[in-house]
């Protein structure tokens, strides 16, 4: 009997102190492990290359690296989960809209003053903007990325079809390339933004702390989308647990003409069917709703240290090799992935690369973001209405007024809708 | 004696519980909470009952409450009813002599026996609008335009009870089944040789000899349901069709848009509260028929 008593006392006992004490170790910046855990959130056709470069800084910076592949669907929130705890990686290839909101939950290094910070003339503005949170640098931009218009070219050359220019001309030209298949449109927030951007729209401003997500020439852009489906000038899965799939399966069998898409996805395309001769890809800048008027949002990766990392030192040494003029040039060379760094643009082996040619104009013309810490969650709400918009179960205005709704009541309550 | 039982259920329930609850009275967020690590102190503040009012009113950002809860209680006694019908019905053909039943009660099991998330994106797959095989067959049949299962209409609700029924028909049918032979076969002669149809002998033998068995598996069934996350979450995402309480309350916690602590608790409590009633509800209605349990 007093047995069980004391059992049940430890056990007791030993629940109080495990709840007591979460966490503890914070990170002491003295002693440096030297081991470093990467998190790389690039597709399995990039990641081999970022894992070998990883390899090859090490050896040479003589530190330890483990590359570790994350999903992009689930790194941010693995992130936070993880480095609320005070663990996680040492460094983590954090996409350019998440690194405000890093920064502003303090779960990144503040790299103001260290090399990484100092030496940026290389870096390109647009991407170089969304380390800065504050004032403060909090990360340097690994790959940069925009979407463009892929196209077929053997499919609009049978159809004696110019890559369009305007959403007109994709509605002109549905007739020659049959109807639905002339291209497919993803139903993601994301491929919603060349619309609105060609439209002349945003969804915050963030200088004058305005919502604008549901302006006119929102509302125009969406209509100019459903448009496309109504016209039969489109398709689009309306499945949005399968819509990325479905586009890229119906591109790279040869099914739609066209597709709209970042560089990341030329891997996938040129293992498909329509695209065993890799000449027939072709790429373009998105259409707009003027000719040349065409806009898409600047995407891309930075690298971020993690706050309470045991190995800043290493972290420092290991992105500065990573994002090194060398180590881009090689990426681009193998992956087609657009560099962040203007010299390596100059190196002849990426200049005759025919994914970064055909979309370093893109780049150099996309439409930057607000760079909020609430930029990543502007998604969700608009992921949903655009879905619902295209699905045609509601009209663009209603849609749009109840994300506006949403992002006042639980994304930047401090903005005016206006 | 009893100090160290009350200890154990105070760390163990009460103490978390309790926590919760006053989150839910905070503005608590993943950007105000105290955090050690990053040598951070808390900052939330007490916002009353707003949480509560926000989240009652309906108000779509919140998650649109009430039609919400309508459509977590079509999805959960959609799913119950089936479950319990159809793995009654097996319970009673595997409760005959036929030959090689074990291997059917085995294969039966099946659903129960692969990880959820495999199943999930098994049908995930499946439902593809597009190219899944459901579709394909529609379109076979002569139906040239099949649903799409996962998009934004209540379509998405019925893809998902499917899933839902698929996995849960095992559990009860081995329940049943257990409870099925647990009835004495004497009352079966007793009751043919009193001239009884094999309706009559269901009616008056076999599913008083079930109540007890039923009545557990069906609160527990709900239960489940109610809060069945996972397959709801793999296979839709967060699609306002399939939203149910815990899928929003999720949405809110971790994903979505600003890891709203205090709006999930609040809907924590809302759930605790909803099955709270049902089960003393429930409890009573079964105590009225005679049934202690």
């Amino acid at each position: 009997m007093r047995r069980t008593t004391l059992v049940t006392a430890v056990a007791a006992a030993g629940a109080l102190i495990l709840t007591a004490c979460g966490g503890g170790d914070g990170g002491s910046a003295s002693g440096d492990s030297g081991e470093i855990t990467f998190w790389d959130t690039s597709g399995p056709n990039e990641s081999p290359v970022f894992t070998k470069i990883a390899q090859e800084c090490a050896t040479k910076g003589g530190y330890k690296v483990k590359t570790e592949t994350v999903a992009f669907d689930q790194a941010l929130n693995n992130y936070r989960t993880a480095a609320q705890g005070g663990q996680g990686p040492d460094v983590f290839r954090a996409e350019v809209a998440w690194v405000p909101q890093l920064a502003k939950l303090g779960y990144v290094v503040d790299l103001t003053g260290t090399e990484l910070a100092t030496d940026t003339a290389d870096f390109l503005e647009t991407p170089l903007g969304s380390t800065k949170y504050d004032g403060k640098s909090y990360g340097v931009p690994q790959v940069t990325d925009s979407l463009a218009l892929f196209y077929n070219k053997k499919l609009l050359a049978d159809a004696g079809v110019t890559p369009p220019k305007t959403w007109d001309e994709v509605k002109a030209a549905a007739a020659k390339l049959g109807g639905e298949k002339t291209i497919f449109i993803n139903n993601d927030a994301y491929y919603a933004l060349p619309f609105m951007y060609g439209a002349g729209g945003d969804l915050v401003d963030a200088d004058t702390k305005k919502i604008v997500v549901n302006s006119a020439e929102n509302v125009k852009a969406l209509e100019t989308a459903k448009g496309l489906l109504d016209a039969k000038a489109a398709s689009t899965a309306l499945d949005p647990a399968n819509s990325y799939n479905n586009m890229q399966a119906a591109f790279t069998s040869g099914e739609v003409a066209m597709v709209i898409n970042g560089p990341w996805s030329v891997a996938d395309y040129l293992k498909g069917a329509a695209f065993t001769d890799a000449a027939n890809l072709g790429i373009a800048p998105v259409p707009g709703d003027t000719a040349g008027k065409g806009s898409a949002p600047v995407g891309g990766h930075d690298y971020v240290i993690r706050q309470g990392t045991k190995a800043k030192d290493s972290s420092i040494k290991f992105i500065a090799c990573m994002s090194s003029v060398e180590s881009q040039v090689q990426v681009a060379k193998e992956l087609g992935l657009l560099p962040t760094r203007k010299s390596a643009y100059e190196n002849a082996d990426v200049k005759s690369n025919a994914v970064v040619s055909a979309f370093e104009p893109v780049v150099t013309a996309a439409h930057p973001r607000a760079w909020i810490p609430e930029g990543g969650q502007l998604f969700d709400p608009l992921k949903i209405a655009y879905a619902d918009v295209l699905a045609g179960k509601k009209d663009a205005k209603t849609a749009l007024d109840e994300v506006a709704k949403a992002y006042k009541d639980t994304v930047v309550p401090e903005y005016t809708v206006g | 004696m009893v100090l160290p039982v009350v200890v154990v259920i105070a760390v163990l329930v009460l103490f978390p519980l309790a926590q919760g609850v006053f989150f839910t009275f905070t503005n608590i967020n993943e950007g105000n909470i105290a955090n050690p690590i990053l040598d951070r102190p808390a900052s939330y503040v007490s916002v009353g009952l707003d949480n509560y009012l926000k989240i009652l009113s309906g108000d779509a950002s919140y998650g649109a409450f009430w039609s919400t809860l309508v459509r977590t209680l079509v999805w959960t006694f959609g799913c119950v009813f089936f479950h319990y019908t159809i793995g009654l019905g097996l319970a009673l053909l595997l409760n005959r002599q036929v030959r090689g039943r074990s291997v059917y009660r085995v294969l039966l099991i099946l659903p129960w026996a692969v990880p959820a998330f495999i199943s999930a994106f098994a049908w995930k797959y499946m439902f593809n609008a597009q190219y899944g095989i459901i579709n394909q067959f529609l379109r076979f049949l002569g139906l040239d335009d099949p649903p799409v299962w996962l998009g934004q209409s209540d379509w998405a609700l019925v893809a998902v009870i499917i899933v839902n029924v698929w996995l849960g028909v095992p559990f009860m049918m081995v329940a049943l089944l257990g409870g099925l032979q647990s009835i004495p076969g004497d009352l079966y002669e007793a009751a043919e040789v009193d001239g009884a149809t094999p309706w009559q002998r269901f009616r008056n033998v076999t599913l008083p000899g079930l109540r007890s068995v039923s009545s557990t598996v069906v609160l527990l069934g709900i239960i489940w349901t109610f809060n069945m996350f996972a397959i709801i979450y793999l296979i839709t995402g967060p699609n306002p069709n399939t939203r149910i309480l815990v899928t929003y309350a999720f949405e809110r916690f971790f994903s979505g848009a600003s890891r709203d602590f205090a709006v999930a608790s609040t809907y924590g409590v809302l759930i605790l509260s909803v099955l709270l009633v049902f089960a003393g509800v429930y409890r009573r209605a079964l105590r009225k028929q005679g049934e202690v349990w």
